[in-house]
């Protein structure tokens, strides 16, 4: 249209692409540049040019493996955690007589409690009353219904499963907050009329609600995704990453590497690879979700 | 009986939970959502040389105000609180001055592949890893000599916030129709006089919402401030974590968990009160499709 270029859209762009490049690109940049370095503590300046040797170095690292294994745990089990729970009680607040209410908004003022609450604190509240072995709400509950206590985040086994269930905690709202709102817009009479005509209850969810809520299962799956990859307030508050580096992420791993021993080439190798990893999600997402007509 | 009663019945028959059944669910997932809050709470209360029960903590009996005076005194509370406050407040208002006009710009794109390139490289840093991001970040501030101030925590927030607000104000702006503007034009408005005037009051009620998500997440923040501020630049989520080391207070379950809840009381009921915001915020541009 002719006329929007009178809005001179780029002088409202510039100040801001300004900023993105200083504290967004510069630092990426950084980043790879120093991936490919032997730089430390010490000599922060002039880093060696070492090629592809940090990769190779920690490709070839078991240590750097487990770290990979356990980043895919945490983030699809706290992902499907979180779209999973998001999913039922959104279908449950979006039924008739719930859905629209005070009731469902007061249930939904607080349900978003967890996602508010601060992430390391919340890490913290699960290590020392939740996830305690011996006097834990959780083993509180196992006993209170006869089962054995478990050593949650002192045994390597099952270190994981806490972490995951406290991070699918925290995800789920938004899960809930989005699918809810995407359920209450499917009208009463399509649902009704399915039900009268005999539809089950898995027909009327796969051939009427999920068409409906499709795009938004895409869209939340990638954000939930997206920031349990890159989670590492929970876990450091949580675990710290151990025991045994049982739940040693890729985040918490750059943090040890990086700060801890003051590895920074290292460090960067393992963000860019990070990096490399979030972009291909996102890029495979745009492609087969269009979810770049979002802004549209 | 017609075909079409029958069915009616057949469906009454068959529906599937009650009333009480579905309130019961949602009563239980409230549980699961408040409760782990309200034993951090209670279990502030309570002495801190006692190791209780989950029953004993939520009693109301034997409650005491000690573990948050020794919070208060012991860890530099009010100096944390305050970095906190300065670190998301000013990477608050510097995102919105820059990323709402950056956002209007960009709907206002006249070329549709212009338009996809500004918006898919926003994107593509909406998904970045922090660390990413911190670890170089670390290692520049240190060579700038602004290492550990709150100026260093700064910029990282702002980099941390301006894709989340340029996608929220994106949605935001395109709902406003182009006639509305093309009228103002007519009527003698410059570019920016027709962005001030016509289209940012109309986006307000997004402008807040955007707002409110940003210092929530700003505040909350623990990654960006642990790798980059340093021991009297901290805001409140990294100072809590020294008290867990046990250095300062020895371990003691209690003060963390009184410094635990004056950290996270505060931003719970905002977020009660802002709920209208959150809600509109966090539905925004994942519910139009």
């Amino acid at each position: 249209m002719a006329t929007q270029r009178y809005f001179r859209p780029w002088y409202f762009i510039f100040p801001g692409a300004m900023l993105g490049l200083i504290t967004l690109g510069y630092p990426i940049v950084q980043a790879i540049y120093h991936s490919f370095h032997a730089v430390t503590m010490r000599r922060l300046g002039d880093g060696v040019f070492v090629g592809m040797d940090n990769f190779v170095q920690l490709f070839g690292d078991h240590l750097f493996l487990r770290s990979i294994m356990a980043t895919i745990s945490f983030t699809l089990g706290s992902t499907v955690l979180a779209v999973a729970f998001g999913l039922f009680i959104a279908s449950v607040m979006s039924s008739q007589g719930i859905r629209g209410t005070a009731l469902a908004r007061f249930f939904m003022a607080f349900f978003l409690v967890p996602f508010v609450t601060t992430q390391v604190v919340t890490g913290i509240l699960g290590r020392l009353y939740v996830w305690q072995s011996s006097y834990g709400l959780v083993n509180f509950l196992l006993e209170t219904i006869g089962l054995e206590r478990v050593r949650w985040l002192t045994s390597m086994d099952h270190a994981m499963t806490a972490t995951v269930v406290t991070n699918g905690w925290r995800m789920a709202p938004l899960a809930l907050l989005i699918f809810y709102a995407a359920l209450a817009t499917i009208p009463d009479e399509i649902v009704e009329s399915a039900e009268v005509d005999g539809a089950s209850f898995l027909t009327l969810w796969f051939r009427i609600k999920y068409p409906m809520i499709r795009f938004h299962l895409g869209f939340v799956s990638l954000i939930i995704l997206t920031s349990a990859f890159r989670e590492f307030d929970v876990i450091y508050g949580l675990t710290g990453g151990g025991p045994g580096r049982s739940t040693e992420v890729l985040s918490i791993l750059v943090y040890r590497l990086g700060v801890t021993q003051g590895n920074m080439g290292m460090a960067n190798a393992v963000s860019v690879t990070m990096l490399v990893i979030v972009s291909v999600i996102t890029i495979a997402a745009v492609k087969i979700g269009k979810l770049g007509a979002m802004s549209e | 009986m017609g075909e079409a009663q029958r069915k009616i019945k057949n469906y009454r028959l068959r529906r599937r939970l009650s009333y009480g059944g579905r309130l019961a669910i949602l009563l239980g997932w409230l549980a699961v959502c408040v409760v782990p809050i309200l034993i951090l709470v209670m279990a502030s209360l309570k002495p801190t040389n006692l190791f209780q029960t989950i029953p004993e903590i939520l009693s109301f009996q034997g409650m005491t105000l000690e573990n948050y005076s020794r919070a208060l005194r012991g860890g530099n509370f009010f100096l944390y609180l305050r970095n906190s406050m300065i670190i998301s407040l000013s990477a608050l208002v510097v995102v919105l001055v820059v990323c709402t006009p950056m956002a209007y710009g960009i709907t206002r794109l006249p070329s549709i592949r212009q338009k996809n390139i500004v918006v898919f490289s926003v994107l593509s840093t909406r998904f970045l890893p922090y660390v990413v991001l911190a670890m170089p970040m670390f290692m520049l501030f240190r060579q700038l000599g602004i290492s550990g101030t709150l100026t260093g925590v700064i910029l990282a927030h702002l980099a941390m916030q301006m894709p989340m607000i340029v996608w929220l104000m994106l949605g935001f702006f395109s709902g406003i129709p182009l006639e509305v503007e093309e009228a103002a034009v007519i009527d003698g408005c410059s570019p920016f006089q027709t962005f001030w005037r016509i289209s940012l009051p109309m986006v307000l009620p997004g402008l807040n919402a955007s707002a409110i998500l940003a210092l929530i997440i700003s505040y909350n923040e623990f990654l960006f401030a642990f790798f980059l501020a340093g021991r009297n630049t901290q805001p409140l989520t990294v100072g809590i974590t020294r008290f867990v080391g046990g250095v300062d207070v020895g371990a003691q379950y209690g003060v963390v968990a009184a410094y635990g809840s004056l950290i996270i009381i505060p931003i719970i009921l905002f977020a009660l009160v802002a709920n209208r915001y959150i809600v509109s915020g966090l539905t925004q541009g994942a519910v139009k499709g």
